[in-house]
């Protein structure tokens, strides 16, 4: 069976792009999440492998949500989308507890590897 | 020679080197078979001496003196070492450092002949050993929280090429914390967030795999370039080298660059009106350099909190044996970084509450071992980042508090309603922080009348700081001050209200929504705002400052305001962006309301008041 993904951000474009990347390489996207909210609420129905998580969104941001399902689930996969220039808050969202990030512009090579750290 | 200059130099030094003699003195007294504390303690008395006559202090030096002769004769096994001796070395540390203060102060006192005295008996003839000081205090057991088994020292270097260094180099330390306790972590975590990392990283783990396992562990978190099992350099990883430099020119270049930040503002803010393209670049470029440099000074004010920490040993020691009771303390996260100007203000809450951990929260041991708990208590005092704050929590697995019973002192001083029927978290707080509230039975001579959490909580209020309660009868209790990293600059959300402006510090904006009379219901005859699912206590910003009410657009910005699992909805005209702003200095007008916290300079120079989140919950 392949493996599962939530998607969350907030654009659309950026959505559908790891999604691409993702689902080209085997993975099953079973769903996608535009805030923070939203992430929590399908992770906790969905309970996927790993989760692609955007930092900026509204009506949470990531690190929240980040924060929010680690402490019901301290072991879910969470891999943070960053853009550059938000180094801060990627650490903020390590010590909340995302296992990897990745910073845009997203090279599909670069994605998929850190998708493999954090899985193994 | 002029040497009053040097009279601060002195004081500094000899401070560090008395921190350093206590730090020995407990270690030493942990193991008396250990030779490297006593030599550190001989040495650094030995400095002090030398500082002394120097200056010209005679008194310190020949105080100073009588304790060398006594760590000499230690030192050399000529008497032993026990408890009488240690008491006595610890009396003598104390009052060198009082010596010391008053000295520095330009009013050298007479010396202590009879202490003098005793130390030079104590070289000559062993004192009765055997037989504690104060035979009927137990000997308290101290240990830091990172003792063995033997931390390893670990050196990682980055990938040059990597993407974000600093935040890989965080994932390192998840991963190791995931293998055990991981401590003295250089560069501190504030400085990975930053760009000028420069990928070597260094710190201890203390675990029990071997260290093939360790570095193919830590390797999984890719872009590890090198790992090896060596300390630091002292020059090497992540230190440069260090002056000295007088906190007031700090406080001064802060001032100024805070004044800076202000002007920028404006400029920003006027560039744009101007419409002008080399204006606005040149605006762009003072902007991003004045924002380094606001970065440099902030981080060249942070300070470990282990400063203040590390008389906090010595104090549990004391205390345990003035209160004939067991505890062991411990301490954790003392590399977690504070501005100066927080951490100077920190250190006597937190006396506070360790205090009122020994005395109110651990019971005495045949209570302990009565109610099924070993005869040692624990107090353990940690730091932690969190979010823009710093949380400070003392916890002991002692008594807890007990609600019953503060509810009934509650309701009896009119403080709860007697609808009120039980207490929680929150109200015990409020509670527990009314001036002189008390409900200790026996007052006793440690932590004085009362709890003195009303103390606790007007400091760190003063700072933008919360004060929380987690209390379980007959588990312990926690208590947690949480302040922001610097008191100076702080980012914040800029509300409109009434024709007047004001800033929420941005540490306490969970998120902003609309106010929509639809969603609004009530809660306890107070009106509340559905935001997904959850009932938020409203505020109308409107109502506070005019003193009636103002009936308002049927939809309004609402800043929800959350002071640690508190949240309030703020209903404010209009939001206006978000700014840096500088705090500015401030004693309070008398009648002002209790929500302004204080007041700054905004963008287009005219100034705004800035609320204090914590009042308006």
């Amino acid at each position: 069976m392949n493996q599962t993904v939530l998607v969350c951000d907030d654009a659309i474009f950026m959505r559908t792009m790891i999604s691409d990347i993702l689902s080209q390489a085997g993975f099953e996207v079973v769903g996608e999440a535009e805030s923070g909210v939203q992430a929590v609420e399908k992770y906790r129905a969905l309970k996927p492998d790993l989760v692609t998580m955007d930092i900026v969104m509204p009506d949470m941001g990531g690190i929240e949500a980040v924060r929010e399902i680690c402490k019901s689930h301290p072991d879910a996969k969470i891999l943070m989308c960053s853009a550059m220039g938000q180094q801060a808050l990627v650490v903020e969202a390590i010590q909340a507890g995302a296992k990897d990030f990745v910073v845009k512009p997203f090279q599909p090579s670069r994605v998929l590897e850190a998708v493999q750290r954090v899985l193994a | 020679m002029d040497l009053s200059k040097y009279a601060a130099l002195f004081l500094t030094e000899s401070r560090e080197h008395l921190n350093a003699c206590n730090r020995s003195l407990l270690e030493w007294e942990r193991a008396p078979a250990a030779v490297e504390p006593v030599d550190r303690l001989f040495r650094a008395i030995h400095t002090i001496k030398g500082m002394a006559a120097t200056m010209g202090y005679a008194g310190v030096a020949q105080l100073a003196h009588g304790a060398e002769n006594l760590l000499d004769a230690l030192r050399h096994g000529r008497v032993p070492a026990g408890p009488g001796v240690f008491q006595l070395l610890f009396r003598a540390v104390d009052t060198l450092g009082a010596a010391v203060e008053t000295a520095a102060a330009g009013s050298e006192q007479d010396i202590d002949a009879a202490l003098i005295a005793e130390l030079d008996g104590a070289a000559v003839t062993p004192m009765g050993e055997g037989e504690p000081a104060s035979p009927a205090a137990p000997e308290p057991r101290l240990r830091r929280a990172t003792d063995a088994p033997r931390a390893r020292p670990i050196q990682v270097i980055i990938t040059r090429s990597a993407v974000m260094r600093g935040a890989r180099a965080a994932l390192v330390l998840r991963r190791a914390e995931a293998l055990g306790a991981v401590s003295g972590v250089q560069p501190p975590l504030a400085q990975l967030e930053r760009d000028e990392f420069d990928g070597k990283l260094f710190f201890r783990l203390q675990t029990r795999h071997s260290d093939d396992q360790i570095a193919a562990a830590l390797r999984t978190v890719g872009d590890v370039d090198s790992l090896v099992f060596e300390e630091a350099a002292s020059e090497g990883v992540g230190r440069g080298r260090q002056i000295r430099v007088d906190l007031r020119r700090l406080d001064a270049l802060m001032k100024h660059v805070g004044e800076l930040v202000v002007a920028k503002n404006r400029l920003t803010a006027l560039s744009a009106d101007a419409g002008d393209a080399t204006l606005a670049e040149l605006s762009g470029q003072i902007g991003r350099l004045v924002s380094a440099m606001q970065g440099d000074v902030l981080a060249s004010r942070m300070t470990p909190v282990g400063e203040v920490f590390e008389r906090f040993p010595r104090l549990a020691r004391d205390l345990s044996r003035e209160l004939g009771k067991r505890i062991r303390f411990d301490m954790e996260g003392e590399e977690i970084e504070l501005d100066r100007s927080v951490l100077d203000e920190i250190g006597d809450p937190l006396l506070h509450l360790i205090r009122n951990a020994a005395d109110h929260g651990i019971e005495p041991p045949d209570q302990r071992l009565a109610a099924g708990k070993p005869a040692e208590g624990r107090i353990l005092l940690s730091a932690a980042r969190e979010r823009n704050t710093v949380a400070l929590r003392v916890t002991d697995d002692g008594r807890g508090i007990d609600r019953g019973r503060i509810l009934e002192k509650a309701r009896k001083e009119g403080v709860a309603t007697p609808d009120v029927e039980s207490l929680t978290d929150d109200l015990l707080v409020r509670v527990l922080a009314r001036p002189g509230f008390s409900t200790a039975q026996a007052v006793s001579g440690v932590s004085g009348r009362g709890v003195g959490v009303d103390v606790v909580m007007t400091r760190v209020r003063a700072l933008g700081g919360t004060l929380e309660v987690r209390t379980e009868l007959g588990r312990g209790s926690t208590f947690l001050i949480r302040v922001p990293l610097t008191l100076a600059i702080v980012r914040a959300l800029l509300a409109e209200s009434g024709g007047e402006r004001y800033a929420v510090p941005l540490a306490y904006v969970a998120e902003t929504v609309e106010f929509d009379r639809r969603a609004v219901t009530s809660v306890r005859d107070r009106e509340a705002l559905v935001v997904r699912d959850q009932v938020i206590p409203t505020v109308h910003l409107r109502d506070l400052v005019s003193g009636g009410a103002a009936v308002g657009a049927p939809r309004q910005p609402t800043v929800i305001l959350e002071v640690g699992e508190r949240r309030t909805a703020l209903v404010v005209d209009a939001l206006l962006g978000q700014q840096d702003i500088v705090v500015e200095p401030f004693d309070a007008p008398r009648g002002l309301p209790p929500f302004v916290g204080g007041a700054t300079i905004l963008a287009d120079g005219r100034p705004a008041l800035i609320l204090d989140a914590a009042a308006l919950l």
